[in-house]
């Protein structure tokens, strides 16, 4: 197969099978469920197949005009595709799991449908060379993900929905807003041309607010954050896909899409978006310090982690993008962990509050390893993965300099340290206040451990992935090898 | 080689965890095995260079690894601890649950030893050294039943000093532009003099020194007796001084004239003593035996923080011979742990006859550890004294007074235990098994050649450290030159000694000896709120922590509130007027239509 081909496989295999799903379901359950896999898989075994090719120099690139400036763009590069192979790993896992977790639950079909459509649209947002269709597909994503945060369909939860899509999408129009006047500035929607038309003059400070006004309410950045907690009601590996690995990153992937691959952004903003994202956090990890709901726990947890990233994708500097891009990957794997294993609890103790628990690390030995481990590599300590990212993220704050900010992320993963344990001590640790707990199903016992080991080997083989990584930020950059 | 003592026992470790049940009969072999394998190497290595390279996670992150006399010394020590702690623990821990998790860990923990030791690159380092976090928190979980929170404690604190050690990196190889330990030159002036404290803070915490020192007294009760033999009283204080002397003569250049020396004396001098204080009243031999763990740091960093030769090779000197009696007093507890089934003062006394060699090696430690002539504690306190007197006699008058607390402390201790009246339920107590007594004996036997002939280790291990051109000509083996020092030395034991007696005869019981201390008329007080953790910088600090946190989470929740509902009722404040405009009235709205027209018209005109 041509390399177009398997780009164009990669975007609409997912986004056209989801449909098929739920005819099959009403055949066969586990049909829809390997086709489910399958479809997700396609997309991760393609985008592997890819990397070789991209990591060698060449580029990809799939152009049809239609109407107007509007051109139908597919286009890959190492930042799409590290970003996909990132996404779909972790998404794929979570389809794996779901194989346990929601044949609990009404609406099978439904679940699988929207979860790959999600996940392919996610992809076709990754790929876009073209602002309308990035913004088509943010939407599409928006969608799902208001489906699935109200898959329970009580008058709350769909409410807590509506929330979720309210926000983003708010957010969303007031970013298209700011594509079209970057539309009139340099008279393409084409990333490519906009790029060589702007020629590294720093793009107009209303467009890039307008822009970070989308990417902040979909990455769950203060003052746009309160949605993700909210959404903790949907189904465990829906809160996984959104919260942790996938729909949380669209914004800060967007961010260097955009500001790093695409525009120069002034040097303000250099400041003002780690001063955002230092703000974010701290709020975030208090409020996981405070929270008694599982999952809003690791929810928040999820927002203070994105400060990170954003500090890193804002530096602007090679070390502090690839600390953010790095981060982007070993937090998708370590908080899916978690977020997974918070389903396993939840599912067995048929509560999320977790001053009702305790003890439960002797019933749910696994479960206790993947979250350890997750919890390890969130923290930054090694030999998880998540150490080096945080690493290579603050030394970037301070190789321009800026220690304040620096300090205030070291505050931050103290925040970290200190929820994460405190967690994990209420939950696994002390005496057992439940009787008659069992164990996850195998499958849901597999993704977890799976997450937790790639966490590890992410951070001992570090060497791979930091390849991977050192190679976008040069493409990214412009540095030629 | 270098490759094997890092792979080796990591290998071993997972291997051992693993390990199905019923294979559990191998487990002590395969342990000892390995560890001797591991300080069979260190032998061979000693006294050799090498540096390996390999690219690792870019950005100057290079799997780098240097041996040189500093790292070898390091690792031969970590080593023999390790070998001889395990050949205890393969008999004290025999028969528990946790078995092969504890020797699983314990190998782990060598490893990261050895890598954090070893490595060259300032990142590779924080990759071992940070990861011993992880093998803390399982060793001290798999402790009692209240073990996870002493884990937690431990992991939080020491977490977040490796966190400080992480930016401090960062700024360091920002300023030197390189990530290489050997390519390291940085003054301690503004940036530079930060870099340092956010380094240092990683080091004096991982050796446990205050305010980072709160876990331990918590661990001694909750964890297992040879882990806080192996870890908190051995490899974690190798691995601080090391750091600290690492970063102190070769990275940056620590003089007496700068106040970064003085800060470090400062923090040695209040860890010896009021940790020494608080060892003082304890009444658990374990507990007791902590407080001076963190004490005895003190020593190392205020002879470091001297920054003149004396004092440095008298940190580092007192840095090896402290690991040696203080996890040789951890095994004389750990053995009258398991022959008395406790360590509570009050039940104990009179072990002495039944457990003669125990007692014979807890003799030498306590007099090594209280700076006894000659046991190699008296040598290297003995130079600490010489370099703190040269930089300020209030730092020497800090230093003798701890002398004198550790010497109380001891007797207090070794004669509530092991003399006196024997408790009626340990008639029959026998002495400890040959494997446990073994270790406990080979490593009292190096404090006495330690002391009696010093200028073996302080030539062969110590010195070479700072080199030729930075001893000044001095030597520092032999008795010491200072006769003034030894005589204050030898008064402060007296001293002590006389205090002892007039406490016995004053509470009528060795366990009562310093009871005048404790309940003196100022000291009671603080005493009682010191028990109370009144004083914990754990507690202080989560203190501290949580009032932020309240304000930060009340500002999240206004933001959820302005979202939630201020939003939404804005919203319908605006539909509902403009609701009322729409009244259905044809005539208004015509003139609506007019007045916007008229407006357009307006401003086509007037642009």
């Amino acid at each position: 197969m041509s390399n177009e081909i398997l780009l164009f496989c990669i975007v609409f295999v997912p986004v056209l099978g989801s449909f098929v799903l739920p005819v099959i379901g009403t055949f066969s359950e586990k049909a829809r469920n390997l086709l489910a896999l399958l479809l997700v898989a396609v997309s991760l075994i393609f985008s592997v197949k890819l990397l070789p090719i991209i990591i060698s120099g060449q580029s990809i690139t799939i152009n049809y005009p239609l109407l107007m400036s509007i051109d139908f763009v597919l286009h890959a590069d190492m930042l799409a595709i590290f970003m996909a192979i990132a996404s779909s790993l972790v998404g794929a896992i979570i389809v794996l799991y779901s194989f346990g977790y929601i044949s609990h639950y009404e609406n099978r079909n439904e679940y699988y449908f929207m979860v790959v459509l999600f996940l392919g649209s996610m992809m076709g947002l990754i790929f876009s060379g073209n602002l309308i269709f990035l913004f088509l597909f943010w939407e599409i994503t928006s969608i799902a993900s208001w489906r699935l945060i109200g898959f329970f369909r009580e008058k709350a939860f769909v409410l807590r929905a509506d929330k979720a899509f309210l926000i983003t999408v708010f957010g969303a129009l007031i970013m298209l807003i700011g594509f079209v006047m970057l539309y009139t500035q340099t008279g393409s929607f084409n990333l490519l041309d906009i790029k060589n038309n702007l020629q590294n003059n720093p793009v107009s400070n209303i467009v890039v607010m307008l822009i970070l006004f989308g990417i902040l309410s979909k990455s769950a950045t203060l003052p746009f954050h309160t949605w993700l907690p909210d959404a903790g009601v949907a189904p465990s590996p829906v809160t996984a896909l959104l919260h942790a690995a996938v729909l949380v990153k669209i914004g800060v992937y967007v961010f260097a899409r955009l500001f790093i691959s695409t525009m120069t952004l002034d040097v303000v903003w250099h400041t003002v978006v780690p001063v955002i994202a230092g703000a974010s956090m701290l709020v975030s990890g208090a409020a996981a310090l405070k929270e008694t709901d599982l999952k809003r726990i690791i929810a928040y947890s999820t927002i203070s982690q994105i400060g990170f990233i954003f500090l890193g994708l804002a530096t602007g500097n090679e070390i502090g993008i690839a600390g953010g891009l790095l981060y982007i990957l070993m937090h998708g794997l370590a908080k899916g962990g978690l977020f997974l294993c918070a389903g396993i609890v939840e599912q067995n103790t048929h509560t999320k509050d977790i001053t009702k628990m305790g003890g439960l690390g002797k019933v749910m030995p696994i479960t206790l390893l993947a979250f350890l481990f997750c919890s390890f590599s969130v923290m930054g300590i090694p030999p998880f993965g998540g150490f080096f990212s945080k690493y290579l993220v603050i030394t970037g704050a301070i190789n321009n300099g800026q220690m304040a900010i620096a300090f205030t992320f070291l505050a931050g993963a103290v925040l970290t340290v200190l929820y994460l344990l405190r967690v994990i001590s209420i939950v696994f640790f002390g005496e057992l206040k439940m009787s008659s707990i069992k164990e996850g199903s195998a499958t849901m016992l597999f993704s977890v451990a799976f997450l937790g080991i790639l966490s590890l080997l992410g951070g001992i083989f570090i060497k791979y992935p930091a390849d991977v990584v050192v190679s976008t930020v040069q493409q990214m950059m412009g540095i030629i090898k | 080689m270098i490759n094997i003592l890092i792979l080796l026992p990591f290998i071993a470790g997972l291997f051992i965890l693993a390990m199905p049940k019923k294979a559990r009969g191998i487990t002590g072999f395969v342990v000892l095995l390995v560890t001797l394998i591991n300080l069979f190497i260190t032998i061979k290595l000693f006294r050799t260079t090498a540096m390996v390279s390999f690219p690792w996670a870019g950005f100057g992150i290079d799997f780098a690894l240097r041996l040189d006399h500093f790292s070898s010394f390091i690792i031969l020590a970590v080593a023999g601890f390790g070998f001889l702690i395990s050949l205890y623990a393969v008999t004290s821990m025999k028969g528990t649950e946790i078995y092969n998790q504890f020797f699983a860990y314990l190998l782990v923990s060598l490893t990261l030893a050895n890598g954090a030791v070893l490595a060259d690159n300032l990142v590779v380092m924080l990759f071992f050294w940070e990861g011993l976090l992880v093998t803390l928190f399982a060793m001290i979980t798999i402790g009692n039943k209240q073990a996870y929170k002493t884990a937690v404690k431990a992991v939080v604190l020491v977490g977040i000093s490796d966190l400080c050690m992480m930016v401090g990196i960062g700024l360091t190889a920002h300023l030197a532009g390189t990530l290489s330990m050997s390519g390291i030159k940085l003054g301690l002036q503004s940036s530079g003099g930060v870099a340092y404290i956010l380094l240092m803070i990683g080091a004096i915490s991982k050796a446990g020194s205050m305010p980072f020192h709160s876990w331990i007294p918590d661990a001694a009760v909750d964890a297992n007796l040879p882990f806080m033999a192996i870890l908190p009283a051995a490899l974690e204080k190798l691995l601080g001084i090391y750091f600290l002397a690492r970063i102190s003569l070769e990275m940056f250049s620590l003089t007496p004239d700068s106040w970064i020396s003085t800060l470090l004396m400062i923090v040695g001098g209040i860890t010896i003593l009021f940790a020494v204080m608080m060892a003082l009243i304890q009444k658990d031999y374990k507990r007791l035996l902590s407080y001076h763990a963190i004490s005895q740091v003190g020593y190392m960093v205020l002879g470091i923080g001297t920054a003149v030769p004396a004092g440095i090779i008298g940190g580092l000197f007192h840095m090896i011979n402290h690991a040696m009696y203080k996890s040789t007093l951890f095994l004389t507890g750990g053995s009258v742990e398991r022959q008395a089934g406790t360590t509570d003062l009050r039940k104990l006394g009179g072990l002495g006859a039944k457990m003669p060699i125990t007692f014979a090696c807890f003799i030498v430690a306590a007099a090594a550890i209280s700076g006894v002539p000659p046991f190699n504690g008296f040598f290297s306190k003995e130079l600490v004294y010489d370099g703190a007197l040269e930089r300020g006699w209030i730092f020497y008058a800090m230093a003798v007074a701890g002398s004198f607390f550790t010497a109380a402390s001891f007797l207090k201790l070794g004669h509530s235990a092991y003399l006196g009246k024997i408790n009626d339920g340990h008639k029959n107590v026998k002495e400890a098994p040959i494997t446990m007594l073994i270790p406990m004996i080979i490593i009292a036997s190096l404090c006495i050649l330690f002391g009696l002939y010093n200028s073996l280790p302080l030539h062969n291990l110590i010195q070479p450290i700072l080199g030729e051109h930075r001893l000044e000509g001095h030597h520092f083996s032999g008795f010491p030159e200072n006769m003034m020092l030894v005589i204050v030395t030898v008064v402060v034991l007296i001293a002590a000694y006389l205090n002892h007696i007039f406490g016995v005869k004053k509470s009528g019981s060795g366990l009562g000896a310093v009871d005048h201390i404790h309940h003196a008329p100022v000291l009671s007080g603080i005493y009682d709120k010191a028990e109370k953790r009144f004083f914990d910088p754990y507690n202080i600090g989560l203190g501290i922590v949580n009032i932020f946190v309240v304000i930060l989470f009340k500002i999240d929740r206004i933001i959820d509130w302005i979202v939630d509902n201020f939003t939404v009722k804005v919203t319908y404040v605006f539909t509902n007027t403009i609701r009322k405009i729409h009244t259905g009235d044809a005539a208004l709205y015509l003139s609506w239509s007019l007045g916007g027209m008229i407006l357009i018209v307006l401003y086509i005109i007037v642009r």
